[in-house]
């Protein structure tokens, strides 16, 4: 059995550099921990891992994205994808540039003088948190989206079946790649560079991804329980439009502390407080729509999707609630209370969402119909339980800094070293918890549809 | 709403919204300028050993960064700029517990970033960050300080110095500093520190007069 498009075979070249990139993310993640208690014990120092730990994960889940989006196209216009070879040229290409950025951020790491500038920019590294990729590397990856883009763009071109579903994920990756832009222009200014930086990572995180988030949500509702095009079209349409109308002006949550207007307060305080509503809207969706259909085809991919509508609500959501209006935030800005939001809002926004793409998409690709969906699940405990267990030490840390450093004004280093010792030490515990998780789900994604007793073939060929 | 009526309203509602922030983006630019001060070519390279040594991997700035080591916006404020620039070119040589690794930063590149340092807690951040409550309550509520707590208190000694469990951790904790020290070498050390120890990175305090000087040594001898 083979999948129906050669181009759906291309989502399991990204999905494999993302599941790789994964495991490399919560490895050094763990080893980012661990310098919390002993700065020195590995051999490149803290924020080497971080920039690895942090641009692992933007690679993987963009991997994971684009993977998800050769296979929707292909799946709702029913064509072949308009150009397989540049696909496969792009994953490679994508791989290659990736690998460099990765080296460099190593040899940074060992020699920290070999940043030099170089016709205006940074060799190996940016400095700049999330964005480090150097400028080459910053025009080799657009070079990528634009070919990746193009590409989808095309292939919905060829029958110019338009659906819902596909406008908006071409164009939330469209908006994506836009707001890169920002992320390169050379200001004098610290003010203004964390100012554009900010449309790039805030627009990406509570922009462009989320109505990725809300177009693939609506695709996996269908594909799952057969939900009715028009029905989860209408609700991703009022979702995806809730974001971005509270997400853009909730932009102005970054902008309180940072040496820009005043007025950022309320602007950002009033429409950053409405950012949950539209995460709320995509949890009754999914229960909504899982409730009106009995028949489930896919039990792993549905409880995958379900359970990151309902974590990028928790954690996208509550999680940034808590702390985002300016008189909270003034005590917790720059606190491990921003960290736990961020480990949580990640976890439940896009790593499910890419989790739940692969198995909802995978299964077809490997041509099975029913699949053993027990190790899914079993990784999905794991990841969870330990992911909440995580945050909950990180926000513990961060009510300990906010009261001990910022309410009674105790020294950071004072804060760090002896009172926050233990949620260090406990987030490492559980940390590992997390890779077990991480684990089980990288064997299932490598076997899964290959282990011939627990497998039910498709009954019919789509070739 | 028919899935037209809400495809449209998407479509325009976000176009609107973005058109809004578009021209927020225009005005904040200029309010940015009044609200900073004017950029040097010393400022500027400042900026470029920040980026150079990726400082925002493990510190904040504004608040916004890594997490790992402390939010450098106000730290002019707090340590003399001469223990800063000890400290940037070699944190361990200052403080043998520092997390912070020799990053190999240049007597010129160092000087840079504490321009930078500089301009930047002159920035008008809206208040941020907010001065801790508990440290001013306690502050106004002590009704008499004595002359050598005047003087450690004018001369910022708390922004290094630990003494009960509050203040900085660059320099050792004063406690105790009663039982271990005299009050001469208290009075040598203060006025020129790398007189007694040629590594350390505190300044020297002979700005102050002599009558200061005997005040806060008396005041540091009490600590038993």
């Amino acid at each position: 059995m083979i999948a129906k498009y050669e181009g759906q075979k291309i989502s399991v070249y990204f999905y494999t550099f993302a599941v790789l990139l994964f495991l490399v993310q919560v490895i050094v993640g763990i080893i980012a921990a661990g310098q919390f208690l002993e700065p020195d014990f590995f051999f490149l120092n803290f924020n080497t891992i971080r920039t690895l730990h942090i641009n692992a994960m933007v690679v993987w889940l963009l991997c994971g994205l684009m993977g998800a989006t050769y296979y929707v196209v292909t799946d709702e216009s029913q064509t072949e994808l308009w150009n397989v070879g540049l696909a496969k040229f792009q994953f490679w290409a994508t791989v290659i540039t990736i690998l460099l950025v990765v080296i460099g951020y190593i040899w940074m790491g060992l020699n920290p003088s070999a940043n030099k500038e170089i016709a205006g920019t940074l060799l190996l590294n940016e400095g700049r948190e999330y964005i480090e990729a150097p400028r080459w590397a910053d025009v080799l990856i657009a070079i990528s989206v634009i070919l990746f883009l193009l590409n989808s763009f095309m292939t919905v071109q060829k029958t110019k079946h338009w659906t819902g579903i596909q406008g908006t994920l071409i164009g939330g990756l469209t908006f994506l790649a836009l707001m890169y832009i920002p992320g390169m222009f050379y200001t004098k200014s610290m003010v203004k560079d964390q100012f554009w930086w900010w449309w790039v990572i805030h627009l990406w995180v509570e922009g462009a991804w989320e109505v990725i988030a809300g177009a693939l949500l609506a695709y996996m509702l269908i594909k799952t329980v057969g939900a009715k095009r028009e029905v989860v079209e209408k609700w991703m349409y009022i979702e995806v439009g809730l974001v971005l109308f509270t997400g853009i002006l909730g932009t102005g949550h970054h902008y309180y502390w940072i040496g820009t207007p005043s007025y950022w307060l309320w602007i950002g305080g009033i429409f950053s407080a409405l950012e949950p509503v539209p995460l709320l809207l995509m949890v009754w969706d999914a229960f909504r729509t899982t409730r009106e259909h009995r028949e489930v085809a896919n039990r792993a991919g549905l409880f995958f999707t379900v359970s990151h509508a309902l974590l990028n609500f928790l954690g996208a959501g509550l999680w940034g609630v808590f702390h985002t209006l300016p008189q909270v935030n003034k005590w917790t800005h720059g606190t491990q209370i921003t960290t736990s939001h961020g480990h949580l809002a990640f976890y439940g926004a896009y790593v499910l969402l890419v989790l739940a793409m692969i198995y909802v998409t995978l299964p077809s690709i490997r041509g099975v119909k029913e699949f053993n969906y027990s190790r899914a699940i079993q990784s999905f405990w794991w990841m969870t339980i330990s992911m909440i267990l995580i945050v909950l030490t990180i926000t513990g840390a961060g009510m300990v800094q906010t009261y001990m450093e910022r309410i009674i004004g105790l020294d950071y280093i004072s804060v760090k070293a002896e009172y926050n010792y233990w949620f260090w030490i406990w987030r490492i515990i559980f940390g590992f918890g997390f890779l077990i998780g991480t684990i089980i789900f990288i064997y299932d994604f490598f076997t899964l549809g290959k282990e011939k007793d627990v497998v039910i073939k498709a009954e019919t060929t789509n070739a | 709403m028919s899935t037209r009526g809400a495809k449209l309203l998407f479509i325009y509602g976000s176009l609107l919204f973005f058109i809004i922030f578009i021209g927020l983006t225009f005005d904040t630019m200029k309010k940015i300028d009044e609200r900073t001060p004017p950029i040097t070519h010393k400022i500027e390279a400042g900026k470029k050993v920040w980026h150079k040594y990726d400082c925002i991997g493990c510190h904040t700035i504004l608040g916004n960064g890594s997490y790992f080591a402390p939010d450098m916006t106000k730290v002019v404020e707090r340590k003399p700029k001469d223990y800063l620039k000890k400290f940037i070119m070699d944190p361990k040589s200052v403080k043998s517990n520092a997390s912070m690794p020799n990053l190999g930063i240049s007597s010129e590149e160092a000087d840079n970033l504490i321009a930078l340092l500089d301009w930047i807690s002159k920035v008008d951040t809206n208040g941020w960050p907010p001065k801790p409550l508990l440290a001013s309550v306690v502050g106004a509520g002590i009704k008499t300080l004595t002359e050598g707590q005047k003087v450690f208190q004018s001369q910022g000694c708390i922004n290094c110095h630990i003494i009960n469990g509050i203040g900085g951790t660059s320099g050792p904790d004063l406690t105790k500093i009663g039982t271990k020290r005299d009050k001469n070498w208290l009075y040598e050390f203060i006025k020129n520190p790398q007189s007694k120890n040629p590594n350390s990175a505190m300044p020297s305090f002979d700005h102050l007069k002599d009558e200061e000087l005997n005040q806060l040594v008396e005041y540091l001898s009490s600590l038993k």
